[in-house]
């Protein structure tokens, strides 16, 4: 008889967030816990469904860390940016941009000095990435709703407007993966040695 | 008193002394979720084992695999001497913190006893 089995790509995702230590047992748990318990009560989208979330909640507890950094520079600097407005966004850009550098170097680089795989790298950069942009969403929101009035507005327009500040944390997702990447290779390297 | 244990951790720490040779992570789970009585993400109770583990509250040793986790292997944990005086210093501190009252707490704290600790 056929097994109900996760699906596959979901399964991959985990392994590649878990250490080498704990990659066959944790997965094992989960799968035992999926066919045993989750799949009879729920059905296969139910179970499917449960077995999305523990993964979510597996990268979140990975990533958050550097979540939280990545989001929390980059909400500093729309606040600096709506409440302080520059002459030059020279600096705060330099400073901004390579400090998102290093965070999603570094966010590459510990995951796979853990896992000991590129991969695991690469997923780190995207979910950091992924999960940062929800978090700058609901925070670039609460600093809207605390200040709105016409000189912020000004500001928020000579800044790049709106629509850059809900969208540029998404599209880090690209060179998240590539800085991901890169500290993958880098963290996966330094394991062996 | 090193380390006072947080409630999570407490629940763990006391789903492997109740499951004894059975602790392993699927079963530690099981067991967390029915004696806090709500759903519990596998990646908390799995992260804070690996944490206690850490700490050397417990120990671990894989064993084998079933059928249905596809042959893969089992972890199973065991308190520790350290582990097991974290537990009862959390349980020393949280009856010194309790000391005088009664249970549960109504409208005018009910004492028990008048007299202070010491």
């Amino acid at each position: 008889m056929n097994e109900p089995t996760p699906p596959r790509w979901a399964e991959t995702f985990l392994r590649l967030l878990l250490n080498s230590r704990d990659r066959e047992t944790v997965s094992g748990d989960l799968l035992e816990e999926y066919r045993e318990n989750i799949h009879p009560q729920r059905g296969q989208g139910g179970a499917d469904r449960w077995y999305l979330s523990q993964v979510a909640g597996f990268a979140f507890r990975g990533n958050w860390l550097w979540a939280a950094l990545l989001s929390g520079s980059f909400i500093t600097r729309t606040a600096l940016d709506w409440f302080v407005p520059p002459s030059n966004f020279y600096t705060r850009s330099f400073v901004s941009t390579w400090l998102a550098v290093a965070i999603l170097f570094c966010a590459g680089f510990y995951a796979s000095w853990q896992s000991g795989l590129l991969r695991s790298g690469v997923l780190a950069g995207i979910a950091t990435t992924l999960f940062s942009a929800v978090i700058c969403a609901v925070g670039t929101g609460c600093l809207l709703a605390i200040r709105h009035d016409a000189p912020t507005l000004d500001a928020i327009q000579g800044s790049g407007g709106l629509a850059e500040v809900f969208t540029l944390p998404l599209l880090l997702v690209i060179p998240g993966t590539f800085l991901g990447a890169v500290g993958g290779l880098m963290g996966g390297t330094a394991r062996r040695f | 008193m090193a380390d006072i244990l947080g409630t999570f951790e407490q629940a763990v720490l006391l789903a492997v002394v109740r499951l004894d040779d059975e602790a392993y992570g699927r079963a530690i789970l099981k067991e967390v979720q029915a004696r806090l009585e709500r759903e519990v993400a596998a990646g908390a109770v799995h992260a804070t084992l690996g944490r206690l583990e850490e700490k050397g509250f417990l120990v671990s040793r894989v064993g084998p695999g079933t059928e249905i986790r596809a042959g893969r292997p089992r972890r199973f944990y065991c308190l520790s001497a350290s582990g097991r005086r974290a537990l009862n210093d959390a349980r020393a501190v949280a009856n010194k913190l309790w000391h005088g009252f009664r249970w549960p707490l109504k409208g005018s704290y009910e004492r028990t006893d008048a007299s202070a600790l010491g």
